[in-house]
């Protein structure tokens, strides 16, 4: 490599890295300090154990709250829960997490006006009653597997692009996809009040739901892993009660995903290797007439 | 140099005389016109030639003698050598012809006493061996009535030197005057040409000719009487000029207008091109006429228009019945109001049939435009439809993804939500992703009806508008289709000529070479392409894919817009 033997250097002029000055050197001639500015793994952070598993809580408390939804769904679809019932729960515990919502960011100044808020809320709620006729015969013509499946896919989706860095913004293709996949769903109930209560629960899981928890999270840090830690159990009983097998896998998920994948990160975070740095041109001197062959 | 000489088949056996035509300018080279037989009188025969110039402005001239001899008339030859002082020419041409022989013999008496023969074996030392005469032989009547293509306007290019051949044909074409003389007439002289055996004419033709200037004076006035009718304010409204614009009978009733004024004006026809349009715009007339009177016959004998009127009335109203209740009620309803009347609207409507098979065509396609006027509007709202569907859902895709339009930009960005609590855009957020969702999914499941919809009522409209299509093509096609000048080039194909060709005739030593031009008539293509009367061509103005791409997005198409301006 043209490290040291330079063509013919002569010793007086010292060599400067630069290119705006003519030297007698040629352009891609660098001297012993090649490569000598470069760095390794100067990003690399030190993970400790129990911060990320703290940090991973919020993905499997989203996994949960998927198969929240999906368990309410499912007694939706049997007949065992009261559409009326739930539109119950959902709006006090809407009103509940709304004024928890209050309390917590009472110090901040507020860019939207409570007025806003409930123009909005009416808005969706006339327009999602006023189609709820037509959203519950969307997918007459469609078969049931295809249904199921496109909501499986959807709700994957939304999985996997939730932004878990970010929470407090709802990522537009993980709240559309949450939303598809549930109207998918919410067209398969008997009625059109069911429909109706169907999107307004997944509008509460899906989309108020991470704004209260990142505010928690912001305002009271201990909190958090609380309600993290409630989310997961709801989820895992009520898969519980529908189909027990259904319950043990994901059980066994979150504790693979909270406990297991933070101890691969902090384990393999000593096989980083990335070199950063200003580059030196190189000069091959190898004959590699032998790769021709 | 190469001396070639244009001589008519007709004076072949001709008496001994002198021979009178045209030097070529610029070419080495003479057409010879007519024969002159003795005995005259050298003062008559300079008159007579010069009223002829003054009335075809074509120079002709005495160019040499020429001598057949008959029994008893031999001693001719020294009278040959004197006429060359009486009539000056810088050239003095003699041509011979023994009985029995059939090459000429030639001589050419230059100004200067020169003696040009054309003999096989020369002298080295007389150091002429590139003059050569060469004799053409050509059939005068053809060359007369024919037309060299590719046509040349005289007004234009009047300075561009013609081709040799182009002056030949023209020069024979111009010295009509010099071919009325026969042998019939009492005159002083005589000569001999194409027509000298007597001069066609039938009495039919004469008649028709004093004839059709009256009835075409007589024309032109009705047609004025129609135009002044067509110029009434009320007809140039909006809806009445848009309703006669789109039906393709009064598109046809238009045209047909343009073609009368043409073919009966008074005057005469100046130029060949004139004259083939008029004759071509006539013959077509006729043609479409006496088609129209054909299919008129058929469709009135045994009793057909009332057969078809009986099948019309449950056919339209089973059509109707498979559609949209409302419109089947109003259609109905209509058929069966119309229903006592579609015999005699038929009665009359297939009359118009007289005017021509292309009226006949066109208010075919009028009628059929008229009775599917349900299926075009169930294609406009069925294409409206989905047209607004395939929008909505472009755009709720986008938002889908999470990105926006930007107008200025004229392209698609992410939607970047601010974390600053100052100035968050808070326009995406919650709401209007909320109900932009919802009706997303809704576009998307009810996108198979909606496209199902389209597909059936376009290839319904795309079948009617076919239809229309190969009725308007006929139509184009009988309106433009040169048939008179097809009928020329097969009937007389020496009329529209497109070059010559020769044949070697008799090549004897001792004579000049003798070659015979035929006239090589011009190819069919070429006719067409060159005859073609310009019309409204109503060609397809999209290609296959911007077709498709139309059809997909659900724009509506008009396949067959009628261009406004003539192709010609």
């Amino acid at each position: 490599m043209g490290a040291d033997s330079g063509p013919g250097a002569p010793a007086a002029v010292p060599w400067r890295k630069v290119l705006y000055e003519r030297q007698p050197f040629p352009d891609n001639y660098v001297d012993r300090r090649f490569l000598e500015e470069l760095r390794r793994n100067i990003r690399v952070r030190q993970y400790r154990y129990w911060a990320v598993v703290r940090e991973t809580g919020l993905i499997a408390q989203q996994v949960s709250c998927v198969a929240v939804f999906l368990t309410v769904w499912s007694y939706m679809e049997q007949g065992d829960l009261v559409p009326s019932a739930v539109l119950w729960v959902c709006l006090s515990c809407a009103l509940l997490g709304y004024g928890l919502y209050e309390v917590l960011g009472g110090s901040c100044v507020r860019e939207r006006t409570r007025l806003v808020d409930l123009q909005s809320a009416t808005i969706f709620l006339a327009f999602t009653f006023g189609f709820s006729p037509v959203l519950k015969t969307l997918t007459e013509s469609v078969s049931t597997d295809t249904v199921h499946a496109m909501s499986a896919v959807m709700l994957l989706a939304h999985l996997v692009s939730f932004p878990y860095a970010q929470p407090s913004l709802p990522g537009s293709l993980s709240l559309n996809a949450a939303l598809f996949g549930s109207v998918c769903l919410a067209s398969r109930l008997p009625g059109a009040l069911h429909t109706f209560t169907m999107l307004s629960c997944a509008l509460l899981v899906f989309a108020l739901w991470p704004c209260l928890l990142h505010r928690m999270r912001e305002k009271a840090e201990w909190s958090f892993p609380w309600a993290a830690v409630l989310v997961c159990l709801a989820g895992v009983r009520g898969l519980e009660s529908l189909w027990p097998k259904g319950a043990l896998l994901l059980s066994l998920a979150l504790l693979t995903l909270t406990l297991l994948c933070p101890l691969l990160l902090v384990h393999l975070q000593r096989h980083k290797d990335n070199i950063h740095g200003p580059w030196d041109e190189a000069e091959i001197r190898e004959d590699l007439s032998r790769f021709l062959n | 140099m190469v001396l070639k000489i244009f001589f008519p088949q007709c004076c072949n056996t001709a008496d001994s005389g002198l021979l009178v035509g045209h030097w070529i300018p610029g070419h080495n080279s003479a057409v010879v016109l007519a024969v002159i037989h003795y005995p005259f009188i050298p003062g008559q025969v300079k008159k007579y030639l010069s009223e002829l110039q003054s009335q075809t402005q074509v120079d002709l001239t005495v160019l040499g003698s020429w001598s057949m001899p008959k029994e008893g008339k031999e001693g001719m030859d020294s009278f040959l050598k004197d006429l060359s002082t009486i009539f000056p020419q810088k050239c003095w041409l003699q041509l011979s012809r023994e009985i029995g022989k059939r090459g000429f013999i030639c001589q050419v008496v230059q100004n200067n006493g020169k003696l040009l023969q054309d003999r096989e074996q020369k002298n080295g030392d007389e150091g002429s061996e590139g003059d050569k005469i060469i004799l053409i032989h050509y059939d005068q009547r053809k060359v007369m009535l024919s037309q060299l293509h590719p046509v040349q306007d005289v007004g234009q290019k009047s300075d561009i030197e013609h081709s040799e051949l182009r002056l030949v044909f023209q020069t024979v074409a111009h010295s009509q005057p010099l071919f009325f003389l026969d042998k019939y007439d009492d005159g002083p002289l005589k000569l001999t040409h194409w027509q000298s055996e007597g001069r066609e004419a039938s009495i039919i033709a004469e008649l028709l000719k004093q004839a059709s200037v009256p009835v075409c004076i007589f024309l032109t006035w009705l047609l004025s009487l129609w135009h002044w009718f067509c110029s009434f304010r009320i007809l140039h409204l909006y809806p009445v000029l848009f309703i006669s614009s789109k039906l393709s009978t009064c598109v046809q009733s238009g045209y047909r207008a343009v073609h009368f004024k043409t073919v009966f004006s008074p005057k005469k026809a100046a130029t060949h091109m004139e004259f083939m349009r008029k004759a071509n715009i006539f013959v077509s007339f006729l043609l479409d006429i006496a088609l129209g009177l054909l299919l008129i016959s058929w469709l009135y004998r045994e009793n057909r228009i009332s057969k078809l009127a009986d099948t019309l009335v449950p056919v339209a109203d089973r059509v109707a019945k498979e559609f949209f209740l409302y419109h089947i009620h109003l259609w109905s309803s209509y058929i069966h109001l119309m229903s006592p009347f579609i015999e005699r609207i038929l009665w009359y409507v297939g009359l118009s049939a007289c005017l021509g098979l292309t009226f006949a065509l066109s208010v075919l396609s009028d009628i059929v435009a008229l009775l599917t006027f349900h299926i075009y509007c169930f294609y406009v709202y069925g294409a409206r439809l989905y047209c607004l569907k395939i929008y909505g859902l472009s755009s709720l895709w986008r938002l889908f993804r999470g990105k926006k339009w930007n107008v200025l930009r004229q392209r698609v960005d992410s939607c970047s939500y601010d974390l600053d609590q100052n100035t968050a855009d808070t326009t995406l957020f919650p709401l209007q992703l909320f109900i932009g969702t919802l009706l997303f999914t809704i576009l998307l499941f009810l996108l198979p009806t909606t496209a199902l919809y389209y597909l059936v009522f376009t290839l319904l409209r795309l079948v009617v508008v076919l239809f229309q299509g190969v009725i308007h093509l006929s139509v184009d096609f009988i309106n433009s289709f040169p048939l008179f000048a097809i009928g020329l080039r097969i009937c007389r194909p020496y009329r529209l000529a497109e070059g010559v060709k020769f044949k070697v005739l008799c090549q004897e030593p001792g004579t000049p070479l003798h070659l015979m031009m035929e006239i090589n008539p011009l190819k069919c293509s070429s006719v067409l392409q060159c005859y073609r009367t310009p019309t409204y061509s109503c060609y397809p103005k999209d290609s296959w894919a911007a077709l498709c791409k139309k059809l997909f997005v659900g724009e509506l198409i008009y396949p067959w817009k009628q261009k406004t301006d003539k192709t010609d």
